[in-house]
């Protein structure tokens, strides 16, 4: 059933840009489907494996960079920018991934936050590779079969397909068994040991595919803004993915999408102060924290777990 | 090229004060991670309501520095009070994850909420001082650095003196070393807890107060130390407060020194390069005790 | 009977003090053996070291005809030694039918490839699985909990699936972590016929135990410990009168066990 509303709400996704001609809304549409892939992506790592990754945020930057800097340095295209985006985060976090694993919980997500600064800091301050502040303006519309993608309306459909792909395959994988281990790792980590399982290798991994989808989310989105500096690396975009993954129930693979979709809009919404947007912002994080930590999804488990503990008696 | 004496030495004690500074933030963080085992995410923003609350109580007081520092030191305490009452103290100790969104909330709230009313423009505040200073050979320094180094230094005399005499530090130390020994021995916690985010407030209160006449005062000065802060505690060892006191000496230091010889990026990168090959080394950090208790 | 489990010369020490200095004894396969001992006196160290939870501080550790000394923990589970805790552990947030799937899952030879591409293999692994899983859980007696949540079972109903979960790979030898401590005693029964059906369709278990009772009722061999050395080792009958044991374990005297023994009977 939570398949069957997926798959309606991807073609009402699919369909949106017959029902409006407003270039506005086709913008909200593009961000929600790009913010909601990077959100569930951050549910791979956060939600399913239980590591608190600040890391996604150097990951969206540095994909958003590798992308633009293939096409406007190398000369690429859009789409071998979008890969290389995704394979060159996917690289690093193997490589920087087995270091901060081998940590406590507590120390990675602080190295996870060192990393997303250093990012930053590359950003601003490598200028012969990033151009520093100025950062890489007049980014190139996609092109395929000599079309170009030029107005919103027509990179609409990338983002759609890429939001598709990406998420179906992270739905692929947290249906299987390894996104069963992922969750039974978070729960236990001792006993999924003691059952012959290696941790190590499953939490590489997811860390390793998200930073990967990240990464080319990140690519796909500087090319909707058609500029990229280092405000694309703002904390802001973080706390956009955690309050989603927070808000729709970590762990609970369809109640983030749907925050996703359904928070996109927020910010949108609040544009009347930046300040006050952000305040907003803060009041939801530490309000969802204590009255429903596990999100929606989990607020909804938790009610058919006292019925099914009822029926029991 | 050659290196000049005179030039050496205003590094060193440009990075002492930079380590005194973020000692007495990684010190609060320490403590609060060895009394209740979260991380306070918010806990820069508590040094930036020091600085502001310095900034506006100097008028107030006539420029007078040491009342309008007491104001300052105090009102961050109260605030690290409420800030304990209100969201920590519903915490469990296992809650790692939940403590740090929830004080990452904070921080967002108290950064925009200090933008919205004082705007983002940085501000200058003068003190009873002024530019006075004091000359060591071809070095001046200003007295406000000079005060601000030795308030700092009194109060880690006073910290020390405090864990390691009175009843309260020994709870606190109790708590940080065996969380249930010390539960069994009848220490209450809670009790414990306040106290130590009271304490790491008061830090914080001083940090901010001491740097606001040296610096300018922005909603986000809080923000670029503390991520800083969060690297030195690890690599200090989280939770070990003499670890986070040699790490932030140190890495104070070590910054001052490169950012006096190269471009500034790496002057902000070490901190965090030092970290991540710290954590490759020992991943536990580098002064975490070893060993493990019999039971 | 041979060694299934053979321990030797076992070694551990804390900061100076030796929680285990030199423990040695032997599972004999098919057999239900008892580790007890008074607190501190290094039984849950030998489990914990002998399972590559603890690095062990000298000796060795043969498993079958497998030495695995010193191996990481779940290199020794997938060697055929499953264990469970002491404080139960089971996943909470998962139904119990996933419980046990994941802890057969390292053991069959489906890859994430079959998983994908659903291959033969694949269905064939979890089709054992599952049969394997309704068998163990009908001998458990949660067959009505079959596809809830673990969460919601009572402590001594999560001890049995930790049970359930270490029979599912059909291991060598089973280490049980004081299985009945924290139980409901009108539960202590349930546990013990279940370990004996078990052992007599031919597991081997090794258990650690407070319950004196329950460790002599059940066991054909029993080792004692104390202060991280071997104090004996003998039948049930044998350890229930040796002077020694009752001295350091029970803190009584032959006489007064006698006394207590005749008093019950």
């Amino acid at each position: 059933m939570k398949l069957a509303a997926a798959l309606a709400a991807a073609a009402v996704f699919a369909v949106l840009p017959l029902l409006t001609s407003s270039n506005y809304v086709i913008g909200i549409g593009i961000s929600a489907l790009v913010f909601t892939t990077a959100a569930a992506a951050l549910n791979l790592v956060y939600g399913f494996t239980g590591l608190l990754s600040f890391a996604q945020l150097g990951f969206w930057g540095i994909g958003g960079y590798a992308a633009a800097l293939t096409v406007v340095g190398l000369g690429g295209s859009f789409w071998s920018g979008v890969v290389l985006a995704g394979v060159i985060c996917g690289t690093i976090a193997l490589v920087v991934g087995y270091p901060m694993l081998r940590t406590n919980r507590h120390a990675f997500v602080i190295a996870t936050l060192t990393f997303a600064l250093l990012a930053t800091l590359i950003a601003r301050d490598w200028v012969s590779l990033t151009r520093g502040p100025l950062g890489i303006p007049d980014l190139p519309a996609p092109e395929a079969f000599g079309r170009r993608f030029d107005t919103p309306r027509q990179f609409y459909w990338i983002a759609w397909a890429f939001a598709m792909a990406a998420i179906a395959f992270l739905f692929a994988l947290c249906s299987s068994r390894i996104g069963r281990t992922l969750v039974a790792i978070k729960q236990n980590e001792p006993l999924v040991r003691a059952q012959g399982i290696s941790p190590m290798p499953y939490k590489l991994a997811a860390f390793a595919l998200s930073a990967a989808i990240t990464g080319a989310a990140g690519g796909v989105y500087c090319f909707n803004l058609r500029i990229i500096d280092p405000t694309f690396l703002d904390f802001y975009y973080m706390q956009t993915f955690l309050i989603i993954v927070i808000i729709g129930g970590a762990g609970s693979f369809w109640g983030v999408i749907g925050a996703g979709i359904a928070l996109s809009a927020l910010p949108e919404a609040l544009r009347f102060s930046e300040d006050l947007r952000m305040i907003i912002y803060g009041v939801i994080l530490v309000v969802a924290m204590f009255v429903m930590p596990s999100g929606v999804a989990g607020w909804l488990r938790e009610r058919r777990l006292a019925r099914m503990r009822e029926a029991l008696r | 090229m050659t290196i000049d004496a005179v030039y050496i030495l205003q590094l060193t004690l440009n990075g002492l004060a930079l380590g005194l500074l973020y000692a007495l933030i990684a010190v609060g963080l320490s403590l609060i991670f060895g009394v209740m085992e979260i991380i306070n995410f918010a806990h820069g923003e508590l040094l930036m309501l020091g600085a502001y609350a310095m900034t506006f109580a100097l008028p107030v007081v006539g420029l007078l520095y040491w009342p309008a520092l007491a104001a300052a030191i105090l009102l961050v305490m109260l605030a690290g009070l409420l800030v304990y009452e209100i969201l920590l103290a519903r915490l469990r100790p296992d809650e790692f994850e939940r403590s740090i969104l929830i004080t990452l909330g904070l921080s967002i709230i108290l950064i925009h909420t200090v933008q919205y009313f004082f705007t983002a423009t940085p501000r200058i505040v003068d003190t009873q001082y002024g530019f006075d200073g004091v000359e060591i050979g071809n070095i001046r320094i200003t007295l406000t650095r000079l005060i601000g180094a030795a308030a700092a230094l009194v109060a880690f005399a006073g910290l020390y003196s405090t864990l390691r005499f009175t009843q309260f530090g020994r709870a606190m130390r109790a708590i940080a070393q065996n969380r249930e020994a010390a539960l069994m021995v009848g220490i209450r916690p809670r009790v414990v807890a306040r106290n130590a985010m009271v304490l790491a407030a008061g830090l914080c209160g001083l940090g901010g107060a001491a740097l606001a006449p040296i610096q300018l005062v922005t909603p986000y000065m809080g923000q670029f130390l503390i991520f800083k802060a969060f690297a030195l505690v690890t690599i200090g060892g989280l939770g070990n407060i003499p670890g986070a006191v040699v790490a932030a000496v140190v890495l104070g230091l070590l910054e001052s020194v490169i950012g006096g010889f190269f471009a500034s990026a790496w002057q902000e990168g070490s901190v965090f390069v030092v970290m991540i090959v710290a954590l490759l080394l020992r991943p536990e950090g580098l002064f975490k005790r070893g060993g493990m208790r019999v039971g | 009977m041979s060694a299934i489990l053979r321990v030797t010369d076992l070694r551990k020490s804390y900061s100076g003090i030796h929680a285990l200095d030199g423990v040695s004894f032997d599972v004999e396969a098919g057999s239900i053996t008892g580790l007890i001992g008074p607190n501190g006196s290094g039984k849950s160290t030998a489990i914990d070291c002998i399972s590559g939870f603890q690095k062990l501080g000298g000796g060795k550790v043969v498993l079958g005809d497998a030495d695995i000394t010193g191996r990481p923990a779940h290199l020794i589970a997938r060697a055929g030694l499953m264990r469970t805790f002491q404080t139960v552990r089971v996943y909470d947030r998962l139904s119990l039918a996933d419980n046990l799937a994941i802890a057969a899952q390292q053991f069959d030879p489906a890859t994430w490839i079959d998983e994908f591409l659903r291959t033969r293999r694949y269905r064939q692994a979890v089709e054992a699985s599952e049969k394997r899983a309704r068998q163990l859980v009908e001998l458990i007696g949660l067959q009505r909990y079959y596809e809830a949540e673990t969460g919601i079972l009572s402590y001594g109903q999560k001890k049995l699936v930790a049970l359930a979960a270490a029979l599912m790979p059909h291991p060598k030898i089973v280490v049980l972590d004081e299985p009945v401590a924290g139980v409901n005693p009108s539960r202590i029964r349930e546990i013990e016929v279940a370990l004996q059906q078990l052992n007599q369709a031919g597991e081997t278990f090794l258990i650690v135990e407070h319950n004196v009772q329950f460790i002599t009722t059940l066991c054909h061999r029993v080792i004692v410990l104390e202060q991280g050395r071997k104090l004996t080792e003998g039948t049930a009958a044998e350890i229930h009168t040796d002077a020694r044991v009752l001295e350091a374990y029970l803190g009584m005297t032959p006489e007064m066990a006698e006394a207590e023994m005749r008093g019950a009977a």
